[in-house]
């Protein structure tokens, strides 16, 4: 017999979400990924002004802040046939690049390092030999034995009053938990210095859409203008301002994210074979380097890859009925025509029908609908998203890029290609690409002093703002690559307003619930398995599931 | 053909303080009615000089702000006038508490709007029609004031101002006291028209000498007239 | 609000349930042993016992997008870490806290037993009132159910973001789960709204830091706000305020105007109704704030504001008229209309007053022939 096990809240994620799995001799048999709350933000924007929709949707989540507005402006644009300016394009890919710096970095830190980084072990290390290791592994500065032992200090006086306030109840001394006390310092470390970090990193979405989180989008471009004798138009001291956060960032992933990331992979590389799940990859692709339509000249490639094959890349049709689809057969909705057939997202429906037990409940009933989150699909396939299938697809392309960066990593680490299909190859995946990230935005930033020396100032291309001389009716798609994964916007306009408009989200993706014929999605799949030593205690879940970062609010919205 | 000859009563109906009141009452609508139109709606200027060079759209709102303070300063003033002015002035002229006025609102209605009917007797300070149409006016003005100075409570120290604290609060989004007040704009707009145009209709159907009444207060009424309403007043002493 | 001086260390706890300082000694050892100290982490630990606690505080998530979360991680001063170590003591947040499932829950309930009627709590979101309440449901309870018990044992509730103020973009029309704001579930215990589509990070922790070092709750507005943050409109602190009074506007972004920084008032900029601290506190560290970066405020702090009006346009759009029609373009079409009734009204009234109106000019010319 298996024991049905539930993690609810499961925490250190965006949102709501409910795993419960059969355990049976200390394996996962099965398991059920469910999202627990909705909002239903794709039935509020009917009717709306599409040029205000980036504003609704950039509301869906506020840690992927930023992503769901691009995807929004690009989709408005789409549909009315609207060529951004290159400078807009540029300040959209520092947008970008800004929030994959963040978000990466919290997830890696704030969100994921506690189940592999045992905060309690670590006040047993010794600050001299840390430091030691620390300074092998990297020359950040902040390395000394004084550093350390300052933090033991201020450590042990947090434990010592009783009072562990987010700390609490973990799983510390957990046997799943290999770091030496010294690495675990270094870990706690880097978390209480990430905290610090992150909140100047944004400051670049600041510069250039007002606010983080949720900075501000312009259909047609961007609102900040490119003003070099205005004070708080884009001029040289907020470019300057740009500049320096950008190498203080591409510092921070380089001397401090990866070689943490490298230092602890090494004890966990019994989870390179661990939590694989699908096999089946999808990337939009983004960053445009040539202008959003020539997806040719994207830093992230677009493309497929169905059952771990790498050397062959599909691809993929956002307009095409038959390709992308979205199913509600294990999801609390109902369809007009009917609950069993996948629909377009520009036919999408957004109909909430709660058909699950009544609260307070101890367990789903997994035989019926038990999620609010829907089942997309590619061609009938269950596709996994995010960082690893676009790491997965720049390789498979041939991209040199990612060549280098992968090959590399795996040289280091001593292990094989077939690692990244892995738990501790989506964590991965998510560094490496953090790294290329702070690369190309530099390349971003002088591109965009380039034009600007070469007296292009433009910012928005205003010529379509105006909805008398939008048609009467209009479709648009648009795609962007979040941090968890390919992104998708679908919108019918009619009479100028919004007729229709559906989100399918990364986390749409991986956590959804299982399809019709009982094909699991990425979680459900990934934690297939697992092996869980103690189910009170089940950090192995935790693992793989953080590994995808989940967030729940962007998969239902 | 002869027409009858009619004798003229000389009838003393707007005080001098109504009269004050009415000029005072339409020049500030007047005025926000144009600052106010600039403030939501306001033109665009190609100017190739700096900022500190230019205050227009300031005085154009100080302007409303100084305007808005007579207006309701002189609307207290009327409303306290309805109380101890004269009986053209009372507030009983405005709020329909009987029979007599309905029945003389839908007199007003069939001569002078779907002009049916002709003859009759005419009163002598506002008709019925006339004076709860006002009565509307009035209540429009109360919300133009709350709406306005709501608005205005946060940007000022002032303590007639801040009397109009609890609009914003009760109002929830300031954006919609924007909304009513501009609606209401549009209110005084259309009243002024119709206004006027039926002040000179009087004026030249009736030959009472309505324009010049505001302006000097006398209006000039028929001698039968006279005795008519003399007896209507002495009926209603009487009960 | 009690002062935290008021408050009861371990230490006077145990002794009051009747516990010996030997046994309180006996506990610190376990606790040391626990943590893996050594035995002179015993004394600390009995030391720090015998203080006064951190504050503790619940911060719970319902219907919501997490940039509250995010926004408050960005606080320049003080920074989060030392909040978290140094200021109060965050229980439970499903955000950043370490424990999942029941062993969260725990976290929960320990505080909620313990600090009952001492701890602060905090909401991220809006509750779901339709169905029940399945709409938010958290380790198989609804949000409504979590929050009645949560509050019911709470010092004072802070009410972050928009959402947990005024119900947030969830809450837009038709408000498909009922989403509703926390002020309007809650009755009975002290609540400080905190809006804005996030908060500035600052203004939450300057909230936080406000309760923390003064023991008092911030002095709040008639909606229930912290003056401090809210008593000023943005238009009346913006920078771009000369412009607006010298009359100079952006006419459509990107233009001549734009990169002059001229005001934004007529591409739809609210900050002349919008109640927050973005002009003064700016974001991120005092970056920037949304006007600064040339896209106009559309008052994310306001009650309602989905509803209130397009970005884009300063009127709002009139309801049954189509998203075009502003108070303005029906004005108009009302004068034009009055004005052919009243050409109408005068023609008919010389058509068929034309005997009256005769027989008073006729009148008059006869006076004047008589004189
Ligand atoms: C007949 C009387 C009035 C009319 C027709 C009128 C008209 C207007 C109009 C059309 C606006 C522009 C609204 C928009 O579209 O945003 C406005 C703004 C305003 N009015 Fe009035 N108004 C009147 C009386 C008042 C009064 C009594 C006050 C009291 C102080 C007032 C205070 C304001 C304020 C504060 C604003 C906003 C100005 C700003 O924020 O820059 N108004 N008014
Ligand atoms: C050429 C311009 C105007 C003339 C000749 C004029 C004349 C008059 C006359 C004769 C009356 C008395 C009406 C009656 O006997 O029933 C009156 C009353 C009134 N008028 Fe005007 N008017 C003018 C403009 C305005 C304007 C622009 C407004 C404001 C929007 C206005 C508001 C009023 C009000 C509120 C009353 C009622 C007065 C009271 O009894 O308190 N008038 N006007
Ligand atoms: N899934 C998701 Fe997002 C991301 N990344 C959005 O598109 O997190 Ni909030
Ligand atoms: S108020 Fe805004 S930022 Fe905060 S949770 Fe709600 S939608 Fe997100
Ligand atoms: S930009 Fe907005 S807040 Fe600033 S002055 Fe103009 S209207 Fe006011
Ligand atoms: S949109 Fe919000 S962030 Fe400030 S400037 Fe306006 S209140
Ligand atoms: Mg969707």
């Amino acid at each position: 017999m298996s024991q049905r096990i539930v993690v609810d809240p499961v925490t250190r994620i965006e949102g709501h979400l409910r795993v419960e799995a059969d355990i049976q001799n200390g394996k996962i048999v099965d398991a059920f990924s469910s999202g627990t709350m909705v909002r239903g933000i794709e039935k509020i924007l009917k009717g709306r002004d599409p040029r205000d929709a980036w504003a609704f949707v950039g509301r869906v989540c506020g840690v992927c802040t930023s992503i769901h507005s691009l995807a929004s402006v690009r989709t408005v644009e789409d549909a009315l046939n609207i060529t951004i300016p290159p400078n807009a394009e540029l300040v959209r890919n520092l947008m970008f690049a800004t929030l994959y710096m963040h978000d990466h970095v919290v997830h890696f830190y704030h969100l994921h390092a506690l189940d592999w980084v045992d905060i309690v072990s670590a006040l047993k290390a010794d600050p001299k030999k840390t430091s030691e290791i620390a300074q092998s592994i990297s020359n950040y500065p902040k390395s000394s034995p004084g550093y350390f032992s300052d933090l033991i200090k201020r450590l042990t006086k947090y434990v010592e009053s009783g009072q562990l306030g987010i700390f609490a109840n973990g799983y510390w001394g957990h046997s799943a938990y290999k770091l030496p006390p010294e690495v675990n310092l270094i870990g706690v470390a880097h978390y209480l210095e990430a905290l610090e970090w992150q909140k100047e990193i944004v400051k670049i979405q600041a510069i250039f859409g007002g606010k983080n989180p949720h900075p501000n989008f312009l259909v047609g471009g961007m609102a900040c203008s490119i003003g070099l004798d205005d004070v708080s138009s884009i001029n040289a001291e907020r470019l300057a301002h740009v500049e320096q956060l950008l190498k203080d960032a591409k510092e921070f992933i380089t001397q401090v994210y990866i070689p943490d990331l490298l230092a602890i992979a090494p004890y966990y590389l019994d989870w390179g074979a661990i939590g694989g799940g699908l096999g089946n990859y999808l990337a939009y692709g983004d960053l445009p380097t040539n202008g959003y339509r020539d997806t040719s000249s994207y830093k992230f490639p677009p493309g497929a890859i169905l059952n771990k094959d790498l050397s062959r890349v599909y691809e993929v049709n956002m307009r095409e009925d038959g390709e992308i689809q979205e199913f509600i057969n294990n999801s609390w909705y109902d369809y007009a025509g009917g609950n069993d057939k996948g629909l377009h997202p520009w036919k999408g429906e957004t109909e909430i029908k709660y058909t699950g037990p009544q609260p307070p409940f101890e367990h789903l009933d997994t035989n019926k609908a038990y999620s609010f989150i829907k089942t997309p699909r590619w061609k009938g396939n269950a596709m996994e998203v995010g960082p690893l299938a676009r790491v997965l697809v720049g390789y498979a392309s041939g991209k040199e890029e990612y060549k280098e960066i992968v090959d590399s990593t795996l040289s280091k680490l001593g292990v094989p290609a077939t690692a990244l299909f892995s738990t501790l190859g989506r964590t991965a995946a998510r560094g490496l690409e953090s790294a290329l990230m702070a690369d190309w935005a530099l390349d971003f930033y002088d591109e965009l002093i380039n034009n600007i020396r070469n007296g292009d100032t433009r910012m928005a291309n205003m010529d379509m703002f105006n909805p008398e001389k939008w048609p009467a009716k209009a479709m648009g798609v648009g795609h962007t690559e979040a941090p968890r994964g390919a992104l998708g916007h679908w919108i019918v306009i009619e009479d100028k307003k919004i007729a229709n408009y559906q989100l399918v989200v990364p986390t749409t993706w991986n956590a959804s619930p299982r399809d019709a014929a009982g094909k699991q999605s990425a979680y459900e799949a990934a934690l297939m398995d697992t092996p869980v030593a103690d189910s009170n205690q089940p950090v192995e879940i935790l693992r793989t599931i953080h590994s995808f970062d989940p967030c729940l609010a962007c998969a239902v919205h | 053909m002869a027409a009858t000859t009619h004798l003229l009563r000389r009838v003393f109906v707007w005080e001098l303080p109504v009269r004050v009141y009415h000029w005072v009452n339409a020049l500030s609508i007047t005025i926000l009615c144009i600052t106010g139109y600039l403030i939501g709606k306001p033109p665009a200027f190609m100017f190739s000089g700096e900022a500190w060079e230019r205050y227009w759209f300031g005085w154009i709102r100080y302007i409303h702000f100084a305007t808005a303070y007579i207006f309701v300063f002189n609307f207290i003033f009327r409303l306290y006038w309805g109380f101890v002015g004269n009986k053209y002035a009372n507030w009983k002229n405005f709020i329909p508490t009987n029979k007599k006025f309905w029945a003389e609102i839908w007199q007003v209605l069939k001569i002078d709007i779907l002009q049916i009917k002709s003859g009759g007797h005419m009163s002598v300070g506002h008709n019925a029609l006339a004076g709860f149409i006002y009565f509307f006016t009035f209540l429009a003005f109360v919300v133009q004031v709350i709406t306005g100075f709501g608005l205005y409570e946060a940007m000022s120290d002032n303590w007639f101002a801040k009397l109009f604290a609890w609009v914003p609060v009760l109002a929830g989004n300031d954006m919609l006291l924007r909304n009513i007040h501009h609606l209401f704009m549009w209110f005084f707009i259309l009243f002024t028209i119709i206004h006027v145009y039926l002040v000179f209709y009087h004026d030249y159907v009736e030959g009472r000498g309505e324009i010049s009444s505001m302006g000097g207060g006398w209006k000039f009424i028929e001698e039968e007239e006279f005795h008519h309403h003399q007896k209507e007043e002495q009926k209603e002493s009487k009960k | 609000m009690s002062s935290r001086n008021e408050r009861k260390s371990y230490y006077e706890e145990l002794r009051h349930s009747g516990y010996s300082r030997r046994d309180f000694m006996k506990f610190c050892a376990t606790v040391a042993a626990y943590l893996g100290l050594e035995a002179s982490g015993v004394s600390q630990i009995a030391k720090a016992l015998q203080d006064k606690p951190r504050i503790p505080v619940i911060w719970l998530h319902f219907q919501e997008c997490t940039c509250c979360s995010e926004s408050f991680i960005r606080s320049s001063h003080p920074i989060v870490a030392d909040i978290l170590l140094d200021k109060l003591s965050l229980d439970y947040t499903e955000t950043l806290m370490a424990a999942s499932g029941h062993q969260a829950e725990k976290c929960m309930r320990d505080t909620m037993e313990k600090y009952k009627g001492e701890y602060v709590l905090c909401i991220e979101g809006s509750v779901p009132t339709e169905a029940d309440g399945v709409y938010c449901m958290i380790g198989g309870r609804t949000s409504m159910d979590i929050l009645k018990e949560a509050a019911s044992g709470a010092k004072a509730v802070i009410a972050w973001g928009s959402c947990a103020s005024n119900g947030c973009v969830q809450s837009a029309k038709p408000n498909p789960t009922g989403a509703t704001p926390i002020h309007k579930i809650i009755k009975g215990v002290p609540l400080i709204k905190v809006p804005g589509c996030p908060p500035i990070g600052e203004v939450m922790a300057g909230v936080l830091v406000h309760i923390i070092t003064f023991g008092t709750l911030p002095e709040l507005d008639g909606i229930g706000r912290p003056k401090a943050f809210y008593s000023k409109r943005v238009h009346d602190t913006c920078y771009r305020r000369p412009f607006y009074d010298a009359g100079l506007f952006v006419e459509t972004f990107d233009d001549e105007n734009a990169k002059k920084g001229y005001c934004l008032y007529k591409v739809g900029c609210k900050g002349p109704t919008t109640y927050n601290a973005c002009g003064v506190t700016k974001w991120n560290g005092g970056t920037s704030y949304p006007i600064q970066s040339g896209h106009g405020c559309f008052g994310c702090s306001e009650e309602n504001y989905w509803d209130a009006g397009a970005l884009y346009a300063r009127a709002q759009p009139f309801p049954g008229f189509g998203i075009e029609s502003d108070a303005d373009k029906i004005g108009t079409a009302a004068a034009i209309a009055t004005g052919v009734g009243i050409a109408a009204h005068a023609v008919m009234t010389n058509l068929r007053k034309s005997k009256l109106i005769d027989d008073v000019i006729e009148e008059g010319k006869e006076a004047e022939k008589e004189l």
